[in-house]
């Protein structure tokens, strides 16, 4: 047993975290939502530099763990690039990313950015993706847009569990944060003489967005295991953790917002910035109830892999 | 990373299943039932567990053990509780009472109860609540006062799990009274049959031999029968609470029933409504959580980190999980006819699971105490 990302894996994913910081951190989705000209120079070259773009998670353990580790920290900034669906772009296509889309709408997080996308259905069929214009303002559509498909092949089994998992390792970045956002607001403002965090009230709710943070951490840490020990099971675990990552978004999230208070609503608290970038996460490909009814057909009778079963 | 547990434990798991099929009967629903002869089999069980070795596998050799893995302590912990805990009371002695000797007890006591426990003979109970002391263990009444160079106590102890069958009592008593109410408390190690102990069984949905009164009437205890240093029992209460938490795998038995629905139910199981099903699903889910967290603590304490925080996370999963996988089971079994062996066995076996559930998050410290101690980890003494 080893249930930890490698040493380097995270040496990687601190690095990142601090050239992210360094490129702008908290402010880099406020630019780009104001100049989205500027989406893709904000965080691409920093990416580039760091080597980001080298990393092939299909290819190794220690490169998928990287990866993992450095979408963690993208989330954490919650930087507004597709950092996760780039390092998850097929080999044998031509293409610079790969997004997993479900019918009848498919969707991404791909505006504003001259880049070309691979596009996967959760059954695997495979099509390049053309992105159409952005028809809202990032303020609205957090660079959603719709995608026009030109299909390609079946092939696309393999894609699925990493284009679902490491998404979610972007979306646990965003709930560290927004529990350490949570933690220090309720210690820092006082009501009625005395910090928030007193009141056992406030503590308790902290302490059930800590829970679903913590899980979603070893869940996230099992999926991607899953992906690099090759096991059958990769896709089921896949959606179990896309299903507790998008239940677990809605708790964290909820109570960050209600312990902010007013203040977490406006622009110039970091959680509102963290909150709304984690709604394409959360919705796409599918959200809280497409994905519990696909993981319920795939499960069928037979359950998740576990001690007895 | 390796979520695997590897080959060793793999094959222990299958020794562990081999002999539960073997000896334990499958309408097995715990030692605890108003009949006899289920303690008796668990009794014969702990036996036949410690001649094999497997027992008290992970205590160091000199007492009987052979230092097994904390993966392969898991993977017993995980059989035990999954097939209702075929070791009876017994697991108490193994998980908390002897480790915990091994660190605070004399050579004497040592001698005394470590082969005991590792042979399998002995059951012991915990006393430390008592009716006006819960969550607020440290205000407890119950006195031990100097009597010479012996000592007497008297007071109460309450929901003294099988009190009725066991022989020792781990006894938290109050030995004088100090500025703090966590100074003044010394553990005791009381045989049950001593003169002056009464115990009265309490009537309750979890079943019998539960829940117990102890009443202390001047109980003669010896200065042999001190743990550890006297007044300083608080100490050594905090670390069989940091053994427990991670004593009973609670998630086992969930993820073993939620797996056996399907084939339980045959046919039925398409006929269920799409929306209990996805329930069942999600509770696969928190059960994975559950297991997960707790395999978080027993790495940590295997490299010799304590932390509070992530036991008290596991601890509010787990017993979460508890409850509301047993809410599920519960529906499923009510929405389908149920009928030959493995289907009757399968509904028994749930309706005790959701009877037991109700006290999860009450047990061995409740939810909010655990949410007491991951809020001090998150935010420091506030
Ligand atoms: C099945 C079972 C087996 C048990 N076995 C044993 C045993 O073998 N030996 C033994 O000594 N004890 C045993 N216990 C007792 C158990 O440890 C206690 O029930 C537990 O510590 C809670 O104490 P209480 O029942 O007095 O509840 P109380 O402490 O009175 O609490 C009642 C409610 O108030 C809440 N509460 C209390 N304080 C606070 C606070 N500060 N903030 C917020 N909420 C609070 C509690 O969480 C709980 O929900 C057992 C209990 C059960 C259910």
């Amino acid at each position: 047993m080893n249930i930890d990302l490698s040493e380097e894996a995270l040496e990687f994913g601190r690095l990142a975290k601090r050239a992210l910081e360094a490129a702008g951190g908290d402010e880099l989705a406020q630019i780009a939502e104001r100049e989205p000209d500027r989406r893709e120079s904000l965080v691409g070259p920093v990416l580039a530099e760091l080597g980001a773009w080298q990393l092939d998670p299909r290819d190794s353990a220690d490169e998928l763990e990287a990866a993992a580790a450095l979408c963690r920290s993208a989330g954490y900034w919650a930087v507004s690039y597709p950092v996760a669906e780039r390092l998850c772009r097929p080999s044998d296509l031509d293409a610079d990313g790969l997004v997993v889309v479900a019918d009848p709408a498919p969707a991404a997080a791909v505006g504003g950015l001259d880049r070309r996308w691979a596009a996967v259905t959760l059954d695997g069929r495979r099509s390049m993706a053309t992105a159409r214009p952005m028809a809202a303002s990032p303020r609205r559509s957090a660079f959603v847009v719709e995608l026009d498909l030109e299909s390609v092949d079946d092939a696309g089994a393999s894609d699925v569990p990493l284009g679902l998992v490491l998404p979610c390792w972007t979306l646990l970045g965003m709930l560290d944060r927004a529990v350490e956002l949570a933690r220090s607001y309720v210690r820092e403002r006082e009501q009625f003489g005395q910090p928030l965090a007193t009141f056992q009230g406030v503590q308790f709710q902290l302490t059930e967005a800590e829970v679903e943070r913590v899980g979603l951490e070893e869940l996230a840490k099992y999926a991607l295991w899953s992906i690099e020990a090759g096991r059958h099971e990769a896709l089921d675990d896949a959606l179990a953790l896309r299903l507790a990552a998008v239940e677990a978004a809605e708790r964290v999230l909820r109570v960050a917002h209600q312990l902010h208070g007013a203040i977490g609503f406006c622009d110039e608290t970091v959680l509102s910035w963290v909150s709304r970038q984690s709604v394409p996460l959360r919705r796409l490909p599918l959200g809280l109830s497409g994905t519990r009814a696909e993981l319920t057909r795939r499960l069928g009778r037979r359950g998740l892999t576990g001690i007895f079963g | 990373m390796d979520f695997d547990m590897g080959d060793e434990v793999a094959a222990l798991r299958l020794e562990l299943r081999a002999l539960i099929d073997e000896h334990i009967p499958p309408d097995f629903l715990g030692a605890f039932t108003d009949d006899p002869a289920d303690l008796e089999t668990a009794q014969r069980f702990c036996r036949l567990l410690a001649d094999r070795g497997l027992l008290c596998m992970a205590w160091p050799e000199s007492w009987g053990g052979r230092g097994a893995s904390a993966w392969e302590q898991t993977a017993v912990r995980e059989e035990m509780w999954a097939h209702h805990e075929p070791r009876g009371a017994q697991y108490m002695g193994v998980n908390w009472v002897g480790p915990t000797l091994m660190r605070h007890g004399t050579p004497e006591q040592q001698q005394l109860h470590l082969p005991a426990i590792a042979r399998g003979e002995v059951i012991w109970c915990q006393g430390f609540s008592e009716p006006n002391s819960g969550s607020d263990l440290a205000s407890l009444q119950t006195a031990a006062r100097r009597d010479g160079d012996e000592w007497r106590v008297s007071g109460q102890k309450i929901w003294t799990s099988y009190a009725t069958m066991a022989q020792w009592c781990f006894l938290l008593a109050r030995t004088s009274k100090e500025e703090r109410k966590q100074q003044g408390l010394t553990i005791f190690l009381v045989p049950m049959s001593a003169p002056g102990i009464e115990v009265r069984p309490i009537a309750s949905m979890i079943g019998p031999h539960h829940l117990n009164e102890v009443f202390f009437d001047d109980v003669r205890v010896t200065e042999a029968d001190v743990l550890g240093p006297v007044g300083e029992g608080w100490k050594v209460v905090q670390e069989v609470l940091a053994f427990e938490r991670v004593g009973i795998a609670r998630y086992a038995r969930c993820e073993r029933l939620l797996q056996w629905a399907p084939s339980a139910l045959g046919d039925q199981w398409e006929a269920l409504p799409e929306e209990l099903r996805s329930r069942w699903a999600q509770m696969l889910i928190h059960a994975r959580r559950a297991r997960l967290l707790a395999y978080r603590v027993v790495d940590a304490q295997h490299r010799g980190q304590v932390r509070p925080g992530d036991a008290a996370a596991y601890r509010i999963a787990v017993t979460t999980l508890d409850q509301e996988s047993a809410e599920v089971l519960v529906d499923i079994v009510g929405l389908a006819v149920l009928a030959g062996d493995d289907a009757l066995r399968f509904k028994r076996a749930v309706e005790d699971h959701w009877r037991y559930s109700v006290s999860a998050t009450v047990a061995s410290g409740s939810i909010e105490i655990q949410r007491i101690l991951l809020a001090r980890a998150l935010l420091g003494a506030s």
